[in-house]
């Protein structure tokens, strides 16, 4: 049941591309006639392939922000540029795992995986082969005809993941996915998610309240502050891959980290 | 598999749970019956009335009043209950789900639907009478009418509560506008829709008898205006039974169906 992990193996970013550019984004809500600035003169980039946590505490806008990203909402001013072109609407390219549950709860498993092939894809046969080599890819081929309420949370946090990398998005957009799992299962989600940003090399933007969890998987640590949401700190993490959270650099990295946190 | 628990738990004795209350309603019915403790005017014995439905059902027209009429009476009353629960769904889920998901529609419609559903049926007896005239049309309206308002009202339910999460995911996935109604908002909304239609199809057979008032020569509601003018109070409580069943029966008609059709009505409701 547990997925086969790939070498890790190291991955340069520096040598890349970059391909996502956001530069002076700003958010105002408008709620009874006042205003509420969200988020503030947002100035990063994205390279190709690289893996980059937000992380701040809850209220800072790193929602709003990745909501943005995805083309859920609009901005207020500022410019998302992905491979040059602005950013305005939904689309597959750029795809979002929610925290919540968000699967279909009238498809299977593997009906939810296929979901988003019904548009590229005319062929049934070729959809249900390209369904399954997902499904396996996350493993959990003896669950394809369970329902969504019938599986658990892990795995349907799996099948979110398998239903938008069908999808062949160049930015994954992750919302806090593994939040509401217990601690051995967000270990082994997040061992499924290097295993699988190695084998497809996406850019992902990555949000997180918890600091292991960003140590883990970035390599580089967006942090963010609230009142109103802006980045204030930018942390490379040049740890080895893979990286143990009871290795002393490890431990030595979250103690700077939260040292920094905390100044 | 969550059923599982259900079919094991005595499965003979679940299967007969429905009937449970039916029967004993009949024998209580016998047993005062026979004790006359209520007059047979006031409420017939159920011989009498096996008897009556039996006559109503296979006896050979002609021969009594009300013999052999079942099957062109039911007949003309399915095709207007259903006509008029056609047009109900063909307005109703459409409608109600677009002012499920459009501010604007839902505020246009607010004052003019949550103000004549409370208008009650008999109401626009006279006023379809003038318009369609005696006859099928009026029937047809007043059912439709009548139908209508739990099909949209449900529909809209549904079709509002959709987390927008799933369609934020199917956005994102190219599942936009029209195909996104029939991909997301329908099956969605499912579990409100059919709830709306169950409601709607036993609403279409209660205005069915306010619709056969009108004086049409056949149909079971035109059974019981008939009955009630010559005192035949027995064919009454056979009328009774039989809009009952048939209600009864057009409703697991309703689920199957709608179950075979529809993935979201197999796993949802």
């Amino acid at each position: 049941m547990k997925p086969k992990l790939a070498p890790v193996s190291e991955v340069k970013p520096e040598a890349r591309e970059t391909i996502l550019r956001i530069k002076n984004l700003r958010k105002v809500f408008r709620t009874n006639g006042s205003f509420l600035t969200v988020l503030d003169n947002i100035h990063f980039n994205a390279k190709s392939g690289e893996m980059i946590c937000i992380f701040g505490r809850s209220g800072c806008g790193k929602s709003t922000l990745l909501k943005i990203l995805a083309g859920f909402l609009p901005l207020s001013s500022g410019t998302v540029l992905l491979n040059g072109k602005p950013v305005t609407t939904p689309g597959p390219e750029r795809c979002v795992v929610f925290q919540e549950d968000a699967l279909f709860p009238w498809l299977t498993v593997k009906e939810n995986i296929a979901f988003g092939l019904k548009g590229c894809i005319k062929d049934k046969k070729a959809i249900s082969e390209e369904a399954e080599h997902f499904l396996s890819l996350v493993g959990l081929s003896e669950f394809r005809d369970y329902l969504p309420r019938e599986i658990s949370g892990g795995m349907i946090q799996r099948v979110a993941l398998a239903r938008v990398l069908t999808l062949k998005p160049q930015v994954l957009l992750m919302d806090e996915p593994f939040a509401s799992l217990d601690a051995q299962t967000r270990e082994e989600m997040q061992n499924l998610l290097l295993s699988l940003w190695i084998k497809f090399s996406h850019t992902i933007l990555f949000v997180t309240h918890d600091v292991n969890e960003a140590i883990t998987l970035a390599d580089r640590i967006l942090l963010m502050d609230k009142n109103p949401g802006r980045i204030r700190d930018e942390i490379r993490v040049d740890l080895p891959r893979p990286r143990k959270k009871e290795k002393t650099e490890f431990l030595l990295f979250s103690s700077k980290l939260y040292e920094r946190l905390h100044k | 598999m969550i059923k599982e628990e259900n079919t094991k738990l005595h499965n003979s004795v679940f299967q007969m749970l429905p009937w449970i209350i039916p029967t004993i309603s009949i024998i209580l019915w016998a047993v005062i019956s026979e004790t006359g403790l209520i007059p047979t005017y006031l409420l017939p014995h159920p011989v009498e009335i096996g008897k009556a439905g039996y006559t109503y059902i296979f006896g050979t027209p002609g021969k009594a009043p009300f013999a052999g009429r079942f099957l062109s009476d039911a007949g003309a009353s399915l095709i207007r209950v259903f006509s008029g629960f056609a047009v109900a769904v063909i307005l109703g889920i459409p409608l109600g789900i677009l002012s499920g998901r459009l501010a604007s529609v839902r505020k246009l419609m607010s004052n003019t639907i949550n103000g004549l559903r409370s208008v009650p049926g008999i109401s626009w007896l006279p006023l379809a009478m003038i318009w369609f005239g005696i006859g099928i049309k009026t029937t047809i309206f007043l059912v439709a009418l009548a139908a209508f308002f739990p099909i949209y009202l449900n529909a809209a339910t549904g079709a509002r509560q959709i987390s927008p999460l799933l369609l934020q995911a199917g956005a994102m996935m190219g599942v936009r506008r029209l195909k996104g109604t029939f991909a997301i908002l329908l099956p969605g909304a499912m579990p409100h829709i059919m709830t709306g239609l169950r409601l709607g199809l036993g609403i279409s057979w209660a205005y069915l008898v306010l619709g056969e008032l009108t004086g049409v020569p056949n149909g079971l509601g035109a059974v019981i205006m008939d009955a009630r003018m010559l005192g035949r109070i027995d064919i009454i409580v056979v009328g009774i039974i039989i809009i009952a069943a048939m209600g009864r029966m057009c409703d697991q008609l309703l689920k199957t169906s709608m179950q075979f059709c529809f993935k979201s009505a197999r796993r949802m409701t």
